[in-house]
């Protein structure tokens, strides 16, 4: 332990920036940390997943707040915001600020996040951003861009939800470009407010990178049904304006390399989201589809420099003789991972720092689950789902090959808007699809997380989500279905006492002690005597 | 004849009964003894707005207990040889007094310990509490309580400032139109309780929460409700989750949280990263069924202001016994904050005790940092209090002690406690790690266990004082609603068979202890009612002869006035007069790879028995049903490992082995497994359960316990 405090600098105060902070709070208390907070957007921290749920109007801002920015203030956090950074000077350890002032730091934690991408489209001016040619100017570093047209957005930030829920309260008519989650969720939650909502993208079915086919198009049929107009195979190629009363451009329908039309009031482009690695690059840090770190979350170069979050790429660092290819993967996109490594980012520094033993390994991501929020729609998936039953067999594997073979499991119901695959590997699964089944989503989801072996007879998980799973199933006169709980005394127990001559209430009770606790079964033992009485008669005549 | 109005030994619904019997000299009378006593005496239902008259298996066939051909009648000393010999009770209790001084003359006060428990009237608790520390002047005292209520009392005190298990009338829940219950089989449990949801279940309101189809869950069937399956030990995000949606959905009681409460932006901040997807994911429950409860939550807590009908959350053990059981505990509050049940006269939350004396023997000093009233042992106001009527010294009271499970480690450790004393408690089957306690004891220099029976840990006693049973005894009980209600004496005890009042007053006489200690439970009571003056849980308007009148009598009861059904409709407990929210983050999240046999083991009570099993194994009727563990297990999961209905099973991790017979059902989650916690020898489910406590409460992790569970082959060595 150092005799000086450690200099932390955690720059970008998103959910996962926010995370790490309370976190780390501990130690900032104790004194043996300084943390310095800089944050672009002035408002405190929000819980961006939330953010399509504020845009249809199912959150209130309040509800979007996620931390308590007093509580690190008092704990002795210094927070910067409606600051940027606009450069990282690695050999003095500084960062520069938009103020001009200078920040020095120990250990630097980038989260700077991700901002939504802006597809190329007649009539969108879009900022170039050539990963060869990194940006010079400092002051365009943490801005979304040129601005979009009237009546053209994004989702990514309040502004953004905002626009996007003026038009979904007075019922105007939405175009999504793109089927991704986001897309998918805000066209259905339109259309569930009674707003017109269309979603256009480019191939077959709607979230693509997440379903197989099979899933993907039982999910378009319920979006169908839903209200939702689908337009698959479609490329967007410009856009077509109509000038407002004060003489302004406002979107007016979007054209498809088909030559199709589609019009509305709103066209919220939904392409996903890239990491804001600007900062990183122009600092000279490796950086591929996020700020590339290692198991560790350190930077492959700069061992006081860590990235979390969307816009952190974590892939072991290359060693000489390695392949110069971009690594594989890149950041997930979603929350979970994110704040599972402000955790353990923070869990690190407080050891580090305190000179205890180092905290155990960053779990492996493992693939994030994707799940659709909408009101009677479930979707969730993950994994590769790609595998078809008749695809792959123990038979076809090689004796002896290393990995395990994939068997899938399906279910499919497109009429009833129900569709299940499960790939599995030895029993434990490797990625599933489920739709419109949400117990079973549920369950698959448990146990994907913790990678557990599924039953052997898979339709066990099916049955979740059938009318037959409740308790009602069985007959309420079997002779095993107990009748009073109080005293444990059975339909069975009743009828033998009542053909031992205890053929009313009473007796019953003073037999069997049935109807002697809390007295609430006893209508349902003079139900189970009428039938004895009944039988009876019938067999005597 | 006589009849004898009193309540039932076990749980802490406290069904009111009659016990009738031929004078209490019957046994002199009788040449055959004990087999006439108890023909002579009978059970009968009392009706009382607990029970109305209704008693379940447990407590028609209680009275059998009290001729139990098991019963000690005499003190027991354990000889060099191991065996145990009859002794007179002044040569028992001079030899167990000369232990005691010599213990704290060699190794100080503390090396002297108590274990105290939950079924043990309140003036035994109160006075267990007051010799510990005047007698022996130890802090070493705790009970067995602590593995039971000592999460949600730390919860709601921290929320409301008290502590009383359910803060309005049981009966009250009649009229409810929405019920949930979180973690409590009470339709075996505590059956005679059901009827109270017979209004929510009419309303198709009676929501339950549990990883089984327990009869509980069962009652929800048939459009009275809805059964929610999570898997074991999320709990805690389930309850965050919901809190979410319902602020999430605007359904908050926007006028209560800013009359009644402080805190709630944290708990705001905090519960938005439970949006409904994300707790699906660790709980199993599905986004539609999370969304549906939230909201008939909200609409029955507004439809209770408006009609008086209103919403009922209720906890048991499932929420409660977990390393993190108080900030479970406190989701379950804060939910029902939000929704605006607590305090008012239409909805509630209430945690539902489960011993005898549960409320009262977590009031009146058996806990190792409490004095009686429910006050803090380290206020210096409540020690010159207490100390003023005992007659003692406020700085000759010790401090703080352990808690239960850290008092159970202590034994025989180094510097730790050397001699013991176990009333009201058979921690050998209820402590969690069971064997790992069961060797501790074994290290003790001397152990003393005052008991009815020769429960698992009398038989590894130096001695056993035998003790009267209920029938045999005065004094008072605080029921699950905080009512104060008497035991009254039906029957002479044995003639060797002492109460422990008359053991305190022995011990401490022999003891040269400063104050006194009455054996007249009348006389005591008296005394615990004007300690507890001016403290939480207040008794100074009590006393025999207003409780023998049969006045409710709810407590707070200050003298000058009526008591207290319904607490907080007024002002929280708390100086500012609010309840509190506490923003509780879930950390223990997760759990092991189900592969290969590994399993969560979850573990509860049967219709039959009762806690360790030592009274009602004891009782033909209800061994001949319940005879032995079995191990629910799913279907699916049985014959993935091989294992068929009744097939011997072994259940183990690094804790120990249970080995038991199977009981396939499709009741239970397939990744969980349940042993009822009543069994001795190898079938004990606390072998397997594990000490790690939560760290405000003390509570072990009972709920959520990781195991191995395969076939046991060699069957026959079993049978």
């Amino acid at each position: 332990m150092s005799e000086k405090p450690e200099r932390i600098v955690l720059v970008g105060y998103g959910p996962v920036g926010a995370r790490f902070v309370e976190e780390l709070l501990p130690l900032v208390r104790q004194g043996a940390a300084t943390l310095t907070v800089v944050g672009a957007e002035s408002a405190d921290a929000y819980n961006r997943v939330l953010i399509a749920e504020y845009a249809v109007g199912n959150a209130d801002r309040e509800s979007l707040d996620i931390t308590d920015t007093l509580a690190a203030r008092e704990a002795g956090v210094h927070l910067r915001r409606g600051v940027g950074v606009t450069a990282i000077l690695r050999s003095r350890r500084v960062v520069s600020l938009s103020d001009g002032t200078l920040l020095p730091y120990d250990r630097l934690v980038l989260a700077t996040g991700a901002r939504a991408n802006i597809p190329t489209l007649d009539g969108v001016t879009r900022v170039r951003r050539d990963r060869q040619i990194p940006p010079t100017d400092a002051a365009t570093l943490d801005t979304s861009g040129a601005p979009l047209p009237r009546g053209v957005t994004v989702l990514r930030d309040l502004d953004d939800a905002e626009r996007v829920l003026a038009a979904v309260t007075a019922g105007k008519r939405i175009v999504v470009l793109g089927a991704g989650v986001l897309g998918m969720e805000i066209a259905l939650a339109a259309a569930a407010a009674g707003g017109e909502a269309c979603v256009v993208y480019h191939g077959e079915i709607p979230m693509a990178r997440n379903l197989d086919r099979g899933g993907g198009s039982v999910l378009a049929r319920s979006a169908r049904r839903a209200g939702v107009t689908m337009v698959n195979h479609s490329r967007a190629e410009s856009l077509l304006f109509h000038q407002d009363d004060d003489g302004v451009d406002r979107f007016d329908a979007l054209i498809c390399a088909d030559g199709k039309q589609i019009h509305g009031d709103l066209l919220l482009l939904s392409c996903g989201v890239g990491a804001r690695t600007e900062l990183a690059q122009l600092a000279g840090l490796p950086v591929s589809t996020g700020v590339l770190v290692d198991e560790n979350l350190q930077s492959w170069t700069d061992a006081r420099i860590y990235a979390i979050g969307d816009c952190a790429h974590v892939a072991a660092a290359p060693r000489a003789g390695d392949s110069t290819a971009p690594p594989a993967g890149g950041p997930s996109g979603l929350i979970g991972p994110g704040w599972r490594q402000a955790d353990w980012l923070a869990a690190r520094f407080i050891a580090s720092v305190l000179g205890r033993p180092d905290t155990a390994a960053l779990a492996a991501s493992a693939s994030a689950v994707v799940m659709l929020k909408a009101e009677g729609i479930d979707v969730v998936s993950v994994g590769n789902t790609s595998a078809d039953p008749g695809d792959l067999s123990v038979d076809d594997h090689a004796a002896g090959c290393a990995s395990a073979p994939l068997h899938v499991s399906q279910w499919a119901d497109p009429e009833h808007g129900r569709y299940v695959k499960m790939v599995t590997r030895d029993g434990i699964l490797d990625g599933f699809v489920c739709v419109g089944m949400p117990r079973t989503a549920a369950e698959l989801t448990l146990l994907f997380e913790r990678g557990s072996e599924l039953p052997a007879d898979r339709s066990v998980l099916l049955r979740y989500d059938g009318p037959d799973y409740e308790p009602e199933a069985g007959s309420a006169f079997a002779r095993d279905a107990t009748v009073c709980w109080c005293n444990g005394v059975t339909v069975g127990a009743i009828a033998d006492s009542a053909e031992a001559g205890n053929t009313t209430i009473a007796c019953i009770g003073a037999a069997t002690r049935a109807g002697t606790g809390c007295g609430g079964c006893k209508a349902r033992i003079g139900d189970v005597l009428e039938r004895f009485a009944a039988a009876t008669a019938e067999s005597a005549s | 004849m006589t009849a004898t109005a009193t309540h039932c030994p076990y749980c802490a619904l406290q069904c009111a009964m009659t016990l009738s019997s031929a004078a209490a000299t019957a046994r002199e009378a009788d040449a055959d003894g004990s087999a006439s006593l108890a023909a002579a005496v009978t059970v009968a239902g009392r009706d009382f707005p607990t029970n109305r008259g209704g008693l379940c298996k447990k407590g028609w066939t209680s009275a059998e207990l009290l001729v139990s051909p098991d019963r000690i009648l005499e003190p027991l000393l354990r000889q060099a040889d191991g065996t145990f010999e009859p002794a007179a009770w002044s040569d028992a209790l001079d030899l167990v007094a000369a232990k005691l001084r010599e213990t704290r003359a060699e190794f100080g006060a503390d090396a002297v310990g108590v274990f105290g428990g939950g079924g043990l009237t309140n003036e035994k608790a109160y006075q267990l509490g007051k010799f510990t520390r005047v007698a022996l002047r130890s802090s070493r005292i705790d009970y067995n309580g602590r593995f039971c209520m000592s999460s949600a009392a730390a919860a709601g005190n921290r929320a409301f400032g008290l502590d009383r298990g359910l803060p309005f009338r049981v009966d009250e829940l009649d009229a409810a139109d929405t019920i949930l219950i979180l973690g409590s089989n009470v339709a075996q449990t505590m059956p005679p309780f059901i009827g109270h949801l017979d209004g929510a279940r009419a309303a198709g309101g009676l929501v339950v929460v549990d990883p089984r189809r327990t009869a509980t869950a069962r009652l929800t069937a048939d459009g009275a409700g809805m059964h929610v399956q999570p898997t074991p030990g999320s709990d805690f995000v389930l309850l965050l989750g919901l809190t979410h949606i319902v602020i999430a959905e605007k359904l908050v009681d926007q006028d209560y949280l800013e009359a009644r409460t402080t805190g709630f932006d944290a708990v705001r901040r905090s519960v938005s990263q439970w949006w409904p997807t994300r707790v699906q994911e660790q709980t199993g429950v599905p986004v539609w069924q999370l969304r549906e409860l939230a909201r008939r939550l909200a609409a029955g807590a507004a439809r209770g202001a408006a009609t008086g009908s209103g919403t009922y959350i209720l906890t048991g053990r499932g929420v409660e016994q977990h390393a993190d059981g108080t900030d479970t505990a406190t989701a379950a509050i804060n939910l029902s904050l939000v929704l605006g049940l607590v305090g008012t006269s239409h909805s509630g939350y209430g945690t539902l005790t489960g011993q005898g004396n549960g409320q009262g023997g977590r009031e009146h000093g058996q806990k190792c940092d409490q004095l009686p009233g429910y006050r803090k042992i380290t206020d210096p106001a409540a020690r010159a209090h207490v100390a003023g009527v005992w007659g003692v010294d406020p700085d000759s009271l010790p401090g703080v002690g352990l808690p239960a499970v850290e008092l159970l480690s202590a034994l025989g450790e180094p510097g730790g406690i050397r001699c013991l004393l176990v009333h009201g408690s058979n921690v050998v089957v209820s402590a969690p790690n069971a064997d790992r306690v069961r060797a501790a004891l074994k290290t003790l220099d001397f152990l003393v266990v005052a008991d009815f029976f020769f429960s698992e840990t009398a038989v590894l006693a130096d001695v056993v004082l035998p003790v009267t049973q209920w029938a045999e005894e005065e004094g008072t009980m605080t029921s699950l609603e905080g009512r104060v209600i008497r035991r009254r004496q039906a029957v002479e005890a044995p003639g060797g068979v002492r109460s422990e009042l008359w053991i305190w007053q022995e011990l401490a006489r022999r003891l040269n202890s400063p104050g006194t200690f009455s054996a007249e439970a009348a006389a005591v009571f008296d005394e615990l009612c004007q300690a507890s003056a001016g403290g939480l849980a207040d008794y100074s308007g009590l006393s025999y002869a207003l409780l023998d009148s049969e006045e409710p009598a709810f407590w707070p009861y200050p003298v000058g006035s009526t008591g207290t059904p319904r607490l907080f409709l007024d002002r929280f407990a708390h100086p500012d007069g609010r309840a509190h929210f506490v923003a509780v983050t879930a950390r223990r999240l997760g759990a092991p790879a189900q592969v290969g046999g590994t399993l969560t083991l979850i573990t509860g009570r049967l219709l039959e028995h009762y806690q360790s099993g030592t009274q009602t194994r004891r009782v033909k009727e209800l061994a001949d049903a319940r005879p032995e563990a079995r191990l629910q297990l799913h279907p699916a999961t049985a014959e993935q490992l091989g294992i068929e209905d009744e097939a011997w099973v072994e259940v183990s991790n690094d804790r120990g082995t249970v080995r038991c017979r199977a009981q396939v059902s499709t009741d239970i989650r397939f990744d969980t497994v349940f042993l009822p916690f009543h069994f001795a020898g190898d079938q004990r489910a606390n072998l397997l359960t594990d000490d790690e406590t939560d760290p405000i409460s003390g509570m072990p992790e009972f709920k959520k316990t990781t195991v191995r569970v395969k076939a046991l082959v060699e069957a026959g060595a079993h049978v």
